[in-house]
């Protein structure tokens, strides 16, 4: 099984350091994001909007599509994105595509996250689709979301057909050169394919509340 | 019983903490030795830390060309709350284990507007070396690093001696989840 005694022992004083390991549940998988193709998951959730009310993503659907914004207020990620982010989403329900933009986010560890500074950002921004907060991270959770933000796009079927970065620069609007999520959502909107399904950038990893 | 045979019980029937079986390989094996107790490092000053802009390969090549035995990437940034948490023990980690060829390479995703929080958070952490910040396109800079990485701060590497990449983990973690991460691949002597 091993070519060296050595080689064998390292193996196990790893696994067995893992498995005493106390701070192993710090260490926890990262989340697995939903696949392209997949229906929106927990779409019926009930998540609490910035106008007070009671909402969920299905609530927010669009007859063309439906886009989700993971993201929260206060990582410099999405601090850098918000403004395209909010004109974006706007855009986006003019086209008849449904928007949701959701924080996940444990205001318990960032005061910058609760819900009334959810609603002054939104007022700020102008954002003309919703803002809501997800209770428990579930949503997040279910959707393997990991960072803020990140962004889901469903089409009229209600399948994802873009997944991840708004686009390729966060730090200036004005050298993007790859408007990722625009791109997409026109495809979206005029029922074409997504050229450019699945991207990344960096970004904030989301604060989970603790499992119930 | 060989010796092999002698740490797999141990092991096994025990689960006793990793000091305990620097002494199983019957050969001196400084990498599965006890945490040493290094003093905490001193701040540096602040103007004497510099950063080299890196994209992702050039970053990789700075891994290769480090000449370290093991070398742990740390994707971090001033603003990121579990970075700064996770910090101080990848600090702790390289002074404890750089005689034995461990090196831990920071680099910074920070704006650049941030630079000033980050050099100063670099000098009190007393980190003077080199310091890196992560430059160009991020699904390059994330995917030359690992395909698998989220993108989601903070995310590490971990390399062999020969540079190639043996794990990788996004989230922060542990000084005893570290050390349990990084002493195997030390121990490989590869």
């Amino acid at each position: 099984m091993f070519a060296r005694p050595l080689a064998a022992l390292a193996a196990m004083v790893a696994l067995a350091a893992v498995s005493v390991s106390p701070a192993r549940a710090q260490s926890a998988p990262a989340p697995t994001p939903i696949a392209l193709g997949t229906a929106i998951p927990m779409a019926d959730a009930r998540l609490k909007n910035v106008d007070g009310k009671e909402m969920s993503i299905a609530s927010a659907k669009g007859k063309q599509g439906t886009l989700v914004i993971f993201t929260c207020n206060a990582c410099p990620w999405a601090k850098k994105w918000e403004t395209r982010a909010a004109k974006i989403g706007n855009d986006a329900i003019k086209r008849g595509i449904g928007v949701v933009a959701i924080n996940s986010n444990d205001p318990q560890r960032n005061k910058e996250d609760g819900y009334d500074v959810m609603q002054a950002r939104a007022k700020k921004l102008g954002m003309k689709f919703a803002y809501a907060m997800d209770r428990t991270s579930d949503v997040a959770r279910a959707f393997g979301a990991s960072r803020t933000p990140e962004v889901f796009l469903f089409d009229a079927s209600g399948a994802l057909v873009y997944h991840g970065a708004i686009d390729d620069n966060a730090d200036d609007a004005a050298k993007v050169t790859k408007p990722y999520l625009e791109d997409a959502i026109t495809a979206v909107a005029t029922g074409k394919s997504v050229a450019t399904a699945q991207t990344k950038a960096l970004g904030c990893s989301i604060k989970f509340r603790a499992k119930a | 019983m060989s010796i092999f045979r002698q740490c797999t019980l141990l092991i096994l029937a025990s689960l006793l903490p990793l000091t305990l079986f620097a002494g199983c390989s019957g050969e001196p094996r400084r990498a599965d030795a006890p945490a040493r107790a290094v003093p905490s490092p001193a701040p540096v000053d602040t103007a004497s830390i510099t950063f080299t802009v890196v994209d992702g390969p050039a970053l990789v090549a700075a891994v290769h060309a480090g000449g370290a035995k093991v070398t742990l990437v740390n994707v971090w940034a001033s603003w990121c709350q579990p970075c700064r948490e996770e910090f101080p023990d990848l600090v702790r980690l390289d002074r404890e284990l750089a005689d034995q060829g461990f090196r831990v390479i920071f680099v910074s995703a920070d704006f650049a507007d941030d630079l000033p929080n980050a050099k100063s958070y670099l000098a009190e952490q007393g980190v003077g070396g080199p310091a890196y910040l992560k430059t160009g396109d991020d699904m390059q800079f994330i995917d030359t690093l690992d395909p698998s990485w989220s993108g989601a701060l903070p995310g590490s590497f971990l390399y062999d001696g020969a540079g190639r990449r043996v794990r990788s983990w996004e989230g922060k973690a542990s000084y005893d989840s570290l050390r349990a991460r990084v002493l195997p691949v030390l121990a490989s002597g590869n």
